[in-house]
């Protein structure tokens, strides 16, 4: 079901679940990935032909700002993908996180989403274009990181209602990866142990998320239940 | 009741959170209650200025507050609104909706509980909306900051009670009469179906007590969380038709 050359933004597109869709996409796509890291240490790890725009997701609002002026830069005034996949968490005891963990966590998370589907809905509209949002498997509670849980609930709701509201203008869907086997835990201070091990691979993972965006359906998990049932291997293509 | 007899409420000037404050303080609580305008001369609780939206002012609060625990019960109950198509309202009223609904309690709740400030055996309520067991079409951020207050609450729970022998609680309240409600519901809509702050607030602290993990305070909240729970497409669908298709105005 390939079809045309799509114009498509990819948040957190360094690593992880989202360079495995950027690697799967970048062949047949224009993609624009938005990340955190200075232009020289992102773009070696992307194919060839992606752009990369320096928007760290701390910043909401400059975020916001600078993918809108790389898209334009590029000459986009459509957009058919948006996949809001950057995330960011911290693992804590207690159920204590820090002040600034918190606050960095909503940020990146929620706020970003939130801010970044508002100023690109114009882009969208036009194409008749997919909202995407990456949540959790942790978005019904986790004691672990729960402010990460949290951010993912709000993802969660604000899909429900904006899926409702742009009904027919633009696909708006949320997409929840079960356990997968990225840099993230690390990142966030925790240590899976052994059980990393039966992590679903971050390229299958990347798979089943194409074909969640192909298909336009919301919510939808995306855990061991579609994994061992072979769902990477004849997902839908974008 | 618990030893400690103290107790904090956010958002006490007015409407649900004045009727927890009230009904604390008739309760022999020492309260002290948080809002951005003061209560009136004849509140029966102290008042502690602070925007909520304001991230260096509620460090500046957790700091104060430290000082004024140990509480026996904490009720994070302030709340702004959003009304309108979402692509209609300005992203400054995104970011400031997300600091004083999500972001402040959180902060909050996890700096009074590293400082100490949570009373062994007290209680620990989190204000969430009805709205939390659908979709939120016309109010697609409130209902997403909701959804993470909820979710937080949910997530602290096992580890508070283990740590400090503190009961969390979440609650889903439906419309209420207040101001804000009335001014952000669509024009014509019945004020005397919407519960009177006091009643909920009678009814969420009497969960709380209990140590329940979700209130749905009324027959009617409960019926609906129920309903959504089975059905969330389709009480989406509704909450659109009754709500989105009616809105007449953005109010931020
Ligand atoms: N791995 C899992 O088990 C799992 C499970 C459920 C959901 N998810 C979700 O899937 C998504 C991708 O996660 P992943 O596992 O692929 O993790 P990852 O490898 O750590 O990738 C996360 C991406 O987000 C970027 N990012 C982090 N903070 C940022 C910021 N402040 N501004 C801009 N970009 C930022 C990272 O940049 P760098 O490359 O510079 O670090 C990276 O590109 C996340 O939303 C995550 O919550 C993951």
């Amino acid at each position: 079901m390939a079809e045309a050359r799509r114009r498509i933004v990819v948040t957190g597109g360094t690593s992880g679940i989202g360079l495995e869709l950027v690697r799967r996409l970048a062949d047949r796509h224009d993609i624009l990935v938005a990340g955190r890291r200075a232009d020289t240490d992102a773009l070696p790890v992307l194919p060839e032909g992606v752009r990369y725009v320096h928007a760290p997701l701390t910043d909401p609002e400059a975020a916001t700002q600078a993918i809108a002026e790389a898209m334009l830069k590029a000459g986009w005034v459509k957009l058919d993908n948006l996949v809001l996949n950057a995330g960011t968490g911290f693992a804590v005891e207690g159920g204590i996180e820090s002040a600034a963990q918190i606050r960095e966590t909503l940020a990146v998370n929620l706020t970003a989403s939130v801010l970044l589907a508002r100023a690109l809905f114009p882009w969208l509209e036009k194409a008749g274009g997919t909202l995407t949002l990456v949540g959790s498997v942790a978005h019904t509670g986790q004691g672990l990181f729960p402010a990460y849980a949290a951010s993912k609930a709000g993802l969660h709701g604000l899909a429900r209602a904006l899926r409702a509201e742009w009904s027919g203008r633009v696909a708006v869907q949320i997409v929840h990866p079960g356990p997968t086997r990225t840099e993230m835990h690390a990142k966030a201070g925790h240590d899976p142990g052994r059980l990393r091990d039966i992590f679903i691979p971050a390229d299958r993972m990347a798979a089943m998320l194409e074909g969640a965006i192909a298909a336009r359906r919301s919510p939808v998990t995306l855990s061991f239940g579609r994994y061992w049932t072979g769902r990477a291997a004849w997902s839908g293509k974008l | 009741m618990s030893a400690a007899r103290r107790a904090l409420v956010t958002g006490a000037s007015a409407g649900l959170g004045r009727a927890f404050a009230e009904q604390l303080a008739a309760g022999g609580y020492a309260v002290t209650g948080i809002d951005r305008d003061a209560p009136g001369a004849d509140a029966p609780f102290d008042h502690l200025r602070c925007d909520l939206a304001d991230p260096g002012a509620v460090d500046t609060l957790v700091g104060d507050l430290a000082g004024r625990g140990p509480f026996g019960w904490i009720v994070l109950n302030a709340g702004i609104s959003a009304t309108g198509p979402f692509e209609a309202i300005p992203p400054e009223a995104y970011a400031r909706l997300l600091a004083v609904n999500t972001e402040a309690p959180m902060v909050l709740c996890a700096g009074l509980a590293a400082a100490g400030a949570l009373a062994p055996g007290g209680r620990l309520v989190f204000v969430s909306s009805l709205s939390h067991f659908t979709g939120y079409p016309g109010a697609a951020s409130y209902g997403a900051s909701k959804d993470a207050l909820a979710v937080y609450a949910k997530s602290v729970r096992a580890p508070f009670k283990k740590a400090y022998g503190v009961s969390v609680s979440v609650a889903c309240p439906g419309p209420l009469r207040t101001d804000h409600a009335a001014r952000h519901a669509p024009e014509g809509a019945d004020a005397a179906k919407r519960m009177p702050p006091d009643e909920a607030a009678r009814r969420i602290l009497a969960g709380a007590q209990k140590g329940r993990a979700m209130i749905t305070p009324g027959a009617g909240a409960t019926i609906f969380a129920l309903i959504s729970r089975l059905a969330p497409g389709p009480v989406t669908s509704a909450m659109k038709r009754i709500i989105y298709d009616k809105l007449d105005r953005s109010v931020f």
